[in-house]
């Protein structure tokens, strides 16, 4: 699904990325690499596969819009280090001519050699790339940008039929910002308290469904 | 051993208190003491305690000739029981017994509420006697030298085992047993040259109020020891005394609606002329509601009308709890929560609000009043809507005939196996082929496989059995062959969550100053704006905010536009004992034989029913099709609960839909179903046989209706039970952070990629076995096919028809993909 926001093109996709073309940058939230590691670290039997896929789908994206640079609003690692980081470090090296720009999220507490290890550019909420900003946590006040976000995992309720409520992840615009849906299939979902005015475009499977009513 | 020394210290404790051993007592000491295990089926209120406390003492002081001097014996008699409140209560009678009769036996009690200090005590010395709830004795066995405590072991008595048997505290019980069984043997077998003195083996005994299986409870108890126990009874039946609160007109009482509120003037003197009455409504939301509108119209109850439900807090809820023993109560609105426990004795009368739902909840609640052998039980039923006056008289006929529901025991299940696992390896550590026997010893595990046990395994080692889960750490296999948690973060988090006790996703509700008054569900609360008013343990409080997992309230000024919160509490459907009785009070109605003062008030309805359609007969299934401005109805009345209900619904419109392409919204209650169409629905009564059809029922099921996300639901309590994921604890909350998920991606994930996976099978066995109730739903198919259909055709709804077409709870079918649904659904509401 195709947009201009302030003469700028983008492209929402079904798998929970949005492309830039105008700067050949991809642009996602909350991939939280490492999830399933730092679980079966405590115990907890997650398979292996849920950061492969995520990595996967990933490569899918980076191959069919052969962008420059990710741009990840935050949360790209979920904790401390373990075995899986080192997966990312290997598919990392595969794509090193890629720019990686991460706005740091709660979630990013490993230590600076790693992102530098890595190739990743740290930056902070509210860091800018003309015409847009970037800030993990959606900004409270409208500041003037139209601002990329994640952190929040949005969720929406939608009529499945019979009075039932499907949960579905969504792309939550709102005052002067998007709230990106978590890119990480191990997430969960926040639901969400739309405003009037505010934009929804829900994640229904493989398709991307514009929502005229919530 | 009537001559024997022990007996006459029995015999003399009770004429202390002027009356002799009930011959069932007397029966059960018997029996133990000859080394037997047993069932011993009694009321509450009868003496049990003492039945199965002596045994125990009698033996030891056969065997002990200087039994009035203090010596450290260690554990003799464990006593487990469901709830923390009958512990304290069974502690102290048995605290007395041993006092009174100068036996210098330490009692002690242990459950979560036990004190670290005291627990430490105990580990140190065990007292002869242990009141202990299922949750804490695997806390026990999850301690290092666990077999020490138990060495000494003569007796272990299950309270309440009909409680526990439904539900896997159950399975719980069953796993302790089976290792508590296996230390007892080994001890016997390498002591034989020594100190045991009477050489008996360990003995079980069960206490069981009346269920239907309750030969199968003494099985499920005893796993592979069951053969040659016996089971005692108490012969004398309690009586109980029905009266329904019959409304005055029948005519203007409403077809449906579920809170009774309209007979409130009819409580008042019932309550006035009543010692203490209970009030017992089906959901808490009602209580909340009934706890008001009482207060409302009857402001002299004030400060002697409590309320009693299980989201309020334990320490208001402990607080009722005493005053109603204490006689200071007139009246408790309560729900469940008060179903089990201690006995009240200035509790007289009972009032049921609403369908009960079966027969055996009906007559234990009944008997929470007139608790003494002899006393008669007082329950009234109060009626929500007119048509469930004939379950008033079903529930009277079913408690004359004795009919008393089952209670289905949980087998297979793996996740309280991986739990009790983890829970051994957190103690000394086990070895496979050691415990295996002994849990295959139970009824709950007995038909496990050499696949599923090797997968279990695997599932706590490696995480699966086909490719290793990377850094997966929990049991380790130590080069001495033993297995065991050695992380100390794991090993600890696992003894915080053993126990099968699934809480709902709850908040705390908390004043802004101080004091807890209960819990609500997030869902409720997300709903709520600051300033939002709503009631709950009979408080109107004000939203102020959400803290850390806390709900910050205020009292509010008035009560005015409260909000009643609802919790979403599984609502049980009618038992099938308890629809089989009504079938057969319809039967008579259906004759004009209306014998009950229920039926006798509810003639005029049947009349309408009769005027309009018909009342069925015996071995006739009742179906209407009508039209209304809404489109094509088509009401099916089996009489089996709403869940076999929701599924024959959906297998119904399923195959119509097979027919001809159809679009179903569907509705059910506990007496009926409804399928809904916008075109006239193809049913005719030569294809009725065929649509109700058994054949094909596994296959049709599953594609009528969406078990996967059943399933997912299920899942929640056995991903909680296995320790895949963590509840939530206050204040240790932001800890675990990210350690946070929810059980439904869990479910998502494996079923991707882990299919094999035993917790993610068990969850669809469960939908299988408890939701959809399969066994229940083929048997009606049958009943169904097996008699006659009696279609009819009103013009007009039926007062059958009525409560399920305004009050019941709808679903839809359809075979669209999700994407096209959503769609057009996007489309239609434009």
């Amino acid at each position: 699904m195709k947009l201009t926001i302030d003469g700028q093109h983008l492209e929402m996709t079904a798998e929970r990325a949005v492309f830039w073309e105008e700067e050949k940058a991809l642009i996602l939230s909350d991939t939280h690499f490492g999830k399933g590691g730092h679980f079966r670290k405590a115990g907890i039997a997650v398979p292996n596969q849920v950061q492969d896929r995520d990595l996967a789908q990933l490569e899918f994206l980076v191959s069919r819009f052969q962008p420059k640079e990710l741009i990840i609003v935050g949360d790209m690692f979920h904790s401390h280090a373990n075995r899986e980081l080192e997966k990312f470090a290997v598919w990392r090296s595969r794509f090193s001519s890629l720019r990686i720009i991460l706005v740091e999220g709660n979630h990013d507490i490993l230590p600076k050699e790693f992102y530098q290890k890595n190739k990743i550019n740290l930056e902070q909420d509210g860091w800018q790339k003309e015409p847009f900003s970037f800030a993990h946590h959606p900004p409270e006040k409208n500041n003037g940008r139209f601002t990329f976000s994640g952190h929040l995992h949005p969720g929406v309720l939608v009529n499945g039929g019979g009075g039932r409520k499907l949960r579905l992840p969504c792309y939550w615009f709102s005052n002067n910002c998007v709230v990106l849906p978590a890119f990480s299939q191990f997430t969960g979902l926040y639901i969400i308290e739309p405003k009037p005015g505010d934009k929804i475009v829900a994640v229904v499977e493989d398709e991307l469904i514009a929502l005229n009513n919530f | 051993m009537k001559k024997t020394r022990g007996y006459k210290v029995a015999l003399d404790w009770f004429q202390l208190k002027n009356h002799r051993p009930f011959p069932f007592q007397a029966k059960a000491w018997l029996h133990f003491l000859d080394g037997k295990h047993g069932l011993l089926n009694a009321p509450t209120g009868y003496g049990k305690t003492f039945a199965l406390l002596f045994p125990t003492l009698i033996e030891f002081i056969n065997e002990n000739d200087n039994w009035q001097h203090q010596k450290k014996n260690g554990l003799q008699l464990l006593w487990i029981t469901p709830l923390r409140a009958l512990a304290k209560d069974i502690h102290r009678a048995i605290a007395e017994v041993c006092e009174e009769i100068g036996l210098p036996w330490h009692a002690g009690l242990r459950s979560g509420d036990t004190s670290t200090s005291e627990r430490q005590k105990q580990k140190r010395q065990m007292p002869e006697i242990l009141v202990i709830t299922p949750e804490s004795l695997h806390l026990l066995i999850a301690s290092k030298k666990h077999k020490n405590f138990f060495k000494n072991l003569k007796g272990v008595v299950v309270d309440e085992w009909h409680e526990l048997l439904g539900s896997k505290r159950g399975v719980l019980v069953e796993l302790a047993l089976s290792r508590l069984k296996a230390i007892s043997n080994a001890n016997n077998v390498t002591a034989s040259s020594g100190n045991t003195v009477s050489g008996m083996p360990l003995r079980i005994w069960g206490i069981s109020a009346t269920i239907g299986n309750l030969d199968e409870a003494g099985k499920v108890l005893l796993g592979s020891d069951h053969e040659g126990s016996v089971t005692v009874r108490v012969k004398k039946k309690k009586k109980t005394t029905i009266k329904s609160i019959l409304p005055d007109e029948i005519e203007r009482f409403p077809w449906s609606g579920h809170l009774g509120i309209r007979l409130l003037h009819k409580v008042y003197p019932i309550i006035e002329k009543s010692n203490t009455t209970l009030l017992f409504t089906n959901t808490r939301s009602q209580s909340e509601i009934w706890f008001h509108a009482l207060l409302d119209a009857y402001p002299d109850l004030a400060g002697v009308l409590a309320l009693h439900h299980g989201s309020i807090d334990r320490k208001l809820r402990d607080w009722v709890e005493l005053a109603l023993s204490e006689g200071t109560l007139k009246a408790v609105v309560c729900t469940s929560s008060l179903d089990l426990g201690v006995d009240f004795r200035p509790v007289d009368t009972v009032i049921q609000v609403g369908s009960p739902r079966g027969v055996a909840r009906f007559l234990q609640r009944a008997g929470r009043s007139g608790h003494s052998p002899g006393a008669v039980s007082k329950i009234y039923f109060l009626p929500t809507h007119s048509l469930e006056l004939a379950e008033a008289a079903a529930l009277k006929q079913a408690v004359t005939e004795q009919t008393v529901e089952h209670r289905l025991p949980h087998v297979q299940c793996f996740d309280v196996l991986v739990q009790y696992l983890c829970t051994l390896a957190v103690g000394d550590g086990f070895q496979p082929d050691d415990v295996l026997p002994e849990i295959m010893s139970t009824h709950c595990f007995q038909h496990m496989t050499y696949d599923e046990w090797e997968w279990t395994l695997a599932f706590i080692t490696t995480g699966g059995t086909l490719d290793a889960y990377e850094e997966y750490q929990r049991v380790e296999i130590g080069e001495d062959g033993i297995w065991r948690i050695t992380q100390r973060r794991t090993a600890m988090r696992h003894r915080l969550h053993i126990g099968t006790i699934v809480s709902d996703a709850v908040m705390q509700v908390k004043y802004l100053s101080r004091g807890y008054i209960g819990t609500i569900e997030e869902w409720f609360i997300s709903k709520l704006k600051r300033g939002d008013k709503f009631t709950l343990a009979g408080r109107t409080l004000e939203f102020v905010k959400i803290k850390d997992m806390t709900v910050y309230v205020k009292r509010a000024k008035s009560s005015k536009k409260a909000k009643v919160p609802a919790w979403l509490g599984g609502r049980i459907p009618l038992s099938s004992y308890l629809g089989k009785t009504l079938r057969d009070v319809y039967r008579q109605a259906a004759y004009d034989e209306f014998a009950s003062p229920e039926m006798k008030k509810l003639a005029p309805l049947f009349a309408l029913q009769k005027e309009r359609s018909a009342v069925p007969k015996a071995g006739e299934t009742l179906i209407e099709s009508i039209k209304t401005r809404d489109g094509h109805h088509l009401f099916v009345y089996p009489f089996e609960g709403r869940l076999v209900h929701e599924v024959m619904a959906s297998l119904l419109a399923y195959r119509l839909g097979q027919m001809q392409p159809l679009t179903f919204s569907i509705a059910m209650n506990d007496y009926g179903f409804e399928l809904l169409s916008d075109q006239p629905i193809p049913f005719s009564t030569e294809n009725a046989k065929a649509l109700f059809s058994t054949e094909h029922l596994f296959d049709d099921i599953q594609k009528s209706i969406n078990a996967a996300e059943m399933a997912r639901r299920k899942f929640r309590d056995i991903a909680v039970i296995a320790g895949l994921i963590f509840q939530g604890y206050p204040g240790q909350y932001k800890k675990n952070k990210h350690l946070q998920s929810s059980s439904a991606l869990i479910f998502n994930v494996l079923s991707d990629y882990d299919s094999n996976n035993l917790l993610l099978k068990q969850a669809y066995q469960e939908v299988f076995d408890f939701q959809l109730e399969e066994a229940r739903l083929r048997s009606a198919l049958e009943r169904i096919t097996d008699g006659e259909i009696l279609f009819k055709q009103p013009s007009k709804l039926t007062p059958l028809s009525f409560p399920i077409k305004v009050d019941s709870l709808r679903g839809s079918l359809s075979s669209e993909k999700l994407a096209a649904r959503v769609k057009r659904l996007q489309l239609q509401a434009g």
